[in-house]
């Protein structure tokens, strides 16, 4: 029974991806409530308000279910990561308590001043929480938590806090952003408003350039501040990280040209690749240095009942999840290779545009 | 505060908060199910009407339930990090089936609320199906875990170590059947009260419509099939706990001495420094002929257990007696409603004496929800697994519990007078026009602006 925790733990990587792509995504158009301007400002509200409605709280179980997963299935990491990680931890919950009540509050808060009030605290608590995962993901990847004999040694305040966690934290930021800004293009073509989905694009490519550099700032930052995952990169992970600069690239490509519906998946796909490069990189290890993925597995006989109960209650979640999207994000969506309206770009020999499949 | 002190108070908090919400969250859903399916069947306007504004007041309750939840599954281990380690490690795939539960109350809720102009009536009907499903097994799966800390099974501890570990053992704990069957009969009796109080207080403030009493009806139903149930499952629980959990047992009932011919203490304050008996009204072997049929049935006392491993009397007794109160006064009063209303041929009792009773039983069952939980919980102590793992030794070396207590009491506050505000509001908002065509026409985005909250 060996490989079980193995199976259990893809199992909950792919579900963080899931929270990244779903629940980041949520959280990035949270951001985009901030940061609405211009004429079209109560609109891109509205918008960004019907496409959370329906999903954000099926989207935010992914979080409990990555919670209780990993205390289910590696209790002793997660006792550890609590310990240690209680000030971020604690922050990043603040932040998604605040902004799930925000959100209610304020779809149902019809009144003027309310609704206003706390559309501020929905936005500024959409920051705080993928920024404290992000700086707790990378107090993980340091590989400065050490455990012996099962009590932890590390210093509790601040450890955390340095450079490199400070960078992915804010990447973290820029990830969501990008992810919400790319979904709200599809989202506002198939209501038929290409000038908000023009907004959302430029957008979109801005904060997936920041994303881009944050991560470029990372990555230079990992030799020093997370040395153990910069060799395990340079060792097993070069291909993923390649991977995931390409589709980045195709991503933004996409974008570019306005084919929203490709540039949807391939957001994901960078996404699931990057949180991926991370696993393989630190592989053995679920807490570098000295919990590997064998020695912080809980019994085989849990482990066996976990997996069970897993794959039966994802046979029964999948397709309702699929339900759920087909009826607010599928029904009356623009066509896969439909191409949205983009301003004209005056590349020399090319001075016609695509017409659109409309 | 010393951190454990400070770590107990912000769990306290927390769980007194979300279990308002999950206990909603369990018996809502089974309101708008039957409002919904009658509106269906009989073309009801008022029906309809009914299920359409409790899911709008259920979207607010569920997101706070939802934060709320999540709030507590990372306290378990923000908090008492070896506490998790153990419980993870035994029974923590319970935790893991309570997520899918709770997807699937997520999922189809969001079906059900966003989608009554999407989708065809019936379909829609049936998305709150699941909703019901799913809230009963959350609370089945998470009180589970909870019967496992009071009779913990399925492992053995030796040296620090665990061995042996059989979760399914663990999952069928004696205290399983008992406490589950109680806490989701106390989310529909709390929730059908609950209702009902609402409607009791605008029929109070002199809006007498067909609307109003339709809604207390259906929530007095639920509360009437439910109470009496309720109450004898609290008899089964207590008997149980008479053997089970002994000590726990002996503070319910303020037993100090291990004795037969014990009386029965109603009230009161029992004394732990002075083993006395405060203000009770004493029924004579009370407590022997309820636990044990007889007289002579003999009952532990706290002095079969050592002074450090006894649970404090005085909170528990009191919760306890308080509880049973609530229980024996609710199901007077929703007797006397039925009652009225069958014995004047279907005619709405709208005493204003009546009215007042039902309004109070709505606040009163939440505080018995809140009671129940804390004889089991503080009944429990000094222990958070009996009998293996000490509240003491649970608790986290982090910094920072007293300030972390403080921002989340104060979240609390905050999230609690905003969500009361906002559904009185939604609740004063006037009736649309009550026919068929018009109700079922509306679509989400028009209810929302013209209940305009």
């Amino acid at each position: 029974m060996m490989f079980l925790p193995y199976i259990i733990l893809s199992i909950l990587w792919l579900s963080l991806i899931a929270y990244a792509v779903l629940g980041g995504a949520d959280f990035g158009a949270g951001m985009w409530v901030l940061l609405a301007f211009g004429p079209t400002k109560e609109q891109q509200r509205k918008l960004i308000d019907m496409a959370l409605g329906p999903v954000w709280e099926t989207n935010h179980v992914w979080l409990i279910f990555l919670v209780v997963g990993l205390f289910s299935a590696f209790p002793i990491a997660f006792s550890v990561l609590s310990i240690v990680l209680f000030v971020p931890l604690s922050l990043a919950l603040l932040g998604v308590v605040m902004r799930g009540s925000a959100f209610a509050f304020r779809t149902h808060a019809k009144r003027r001043g309310t609704t206003e009030a706390w559309s501020y605290v929905f936005s500024l608590s959409t920051i705080i929480t993928p920024f404290f995962l992000g700086v707790s993901a990378a107090a993980v990847a340091s590989g400065k938590i050490l455990v012996r004999e099962g009590t932890v040694v590390a210093n509790l305040g601040t450890f955390w806090l340095n450079p490199f966690a400070l960078v992915i934290g804010a990447m973290a930021i820029a990830l969501c952003a990008t992810l919400a800004a790319i979904y709200l293009t599809v989202e506002a073509t198939s209501m038929d408003d290409t000038e908000m989905a023009r907004t959302f694009r430029l957008r979109g490519l801005i904060a997936g350039a920041i994303t881009a550099l944050l991560g470029a700032l990372g990555l230079l930052l990992s030799p020093p501040y997370a040395p153990q995952l910069w060799q395990g990169m340079l060792n097993h992970a070069i291909p993923v990280v390649a991977a995931t600069m390409i589709i980045g690239l195709g991503a933004a490509a996409a974008l570019y040209l306005g084919y929203y519906r490709i540039a949807r998946p391939l957001i994901i796909a960078e996404t699931a690749f990057l949180l991926g490069s991370w696993g393989v990189s630190q592989f053995p290890y679920l807490i570098p240095p000295d919990l590997t993925i064998d020695n912080a597995a809980g019994a085989p006989s849990t482990e066996l009942l976990l997996l069970i109960g897993i794959i039966i209650g994802m046979l029964i979640i999948i397709p309702s999840i699929f339900y759920l999207f087909y009826i607010f994000k599928f029904q009356g969506s623009m066509g896969v290779l439909e191409k949205g309206n983009v301003p004209e770009t005056r590349v020399p020999g090319r001075g016609t545009k695509v017409p659109s499949l409309k | 505060m010393p951190p454990l002190l400070a770590a107990r108070s912000q769990m306290g908090t927390s769980l007194v908060f979300h279990i308002i919400f999950s206990v909603l969250g369990v018996g809502l859903p089974l309101l708008m199910f039957i409002a919904e399916g009658v509106a269906i069947r009989k073309k009801d306007p008022v029906w309809f009407t009914l299920a359409r504004r409790w899911s709008i007041a259920a979207a607010i309750i569920f997101a706070i339930g939802a934060v709320s939840g999540t709030i507590v599954e990372f306290e378990l281990g923000l908090l008492w990090p070896t506490y998790i380690r153990y419980t993870g490690e035994i029974i923590g795939p319970m935790f893991a089936f309570e997520g899918f539960a709770f997807f699937l109350e997520a999922i189809f809720f969001g079906i059900y609320l966003y989608g009554w102009n999407r989708l065809p009536p019936l379909v829609h009907w049936l998305s709150s199906v699941p909703i019901v499903i799913g809230g009963a097994a959350s609370a089945w799966f998470i009180v589970t875990t909870n019967s496992w800390m009071n009779t913990p099974t399925g492992f053995q501890f030796k040296g620090n170590q665990i061995t042996g570990i059989d979760t399914i053992s663990a999952i069928f704990n004696p205290t399983t059947p008992y406490a589950t069957v109680h806490m989701i009969l106390a989310c529909y009796v709390a929730c059908g009260f609950g209702v009902a109080a609402v409607y009791a207080y605008f029929m109070l403030r002199g809006r007498r419509s067909d609307y109003y009493r339709k809604g207390m009806l259906l929530a007095l139903a639920v509360a009437l099939i439910a109470t009496p149930l309720q109450i004898v499952s609290g008899d089964f629980n207590a008997r149980f706990l008479s053997y089970a959990q002994q000590a726990k047992f002996a503070a319910m009932e303020g037993v100090f001495k291990t004795a037969s011919h014990v009386p029965l203490h109603i009230g009161g304050i029992p004394d732990p420094a002075t083993e006395q008996y405060y203000f009770s009204i004493d029924i004579p072997n009370g407590t022997s002929i309820l636990a044990k049929d007889s007289p002579n049935g003999v009952i532990k006392g706290l002095d079969a257990f050592k002074p450090q491993d006894r649970p404090n009397p005085i909170a528990v007794h009191l919760s306890f007696d308080t509880m049973v109160g609530i229980g024996f006064f609710t199901l007077f009063v929703v007797i006397i409603f039925w009652a009225l209303y069958l014995l004047r041929r279907r005619v709405f009792p709208e005493n204003r004496l009546l009215l007042l009773a039902v309004l109070l039983c709505g606040p009163l069952s939440f505080l018995a929800v809140e009671l129940g939980w804390m004889v089991t919980e503080l009944g429990r102590q000094p222990w958070v697994i009996y009998n293996f793992l000490r509240t003491s030794e649970a608790v986290t070396s982090a910094p920072f519990l007293n300030i972390s207590f403080l921002v989340f009491s104060a979240v609390y506050v905050i999230l609690a007078i905003t969500l009361i505000a906002l559904l009185l509001r939604q609740a004063r908002q006037p009736l649309p026009e009550l026919t068929w065509e018009k109700v079922t026409s509306q679509s989400g985005e028009q209810e929302y602006e013209e209940v305009g909250v």
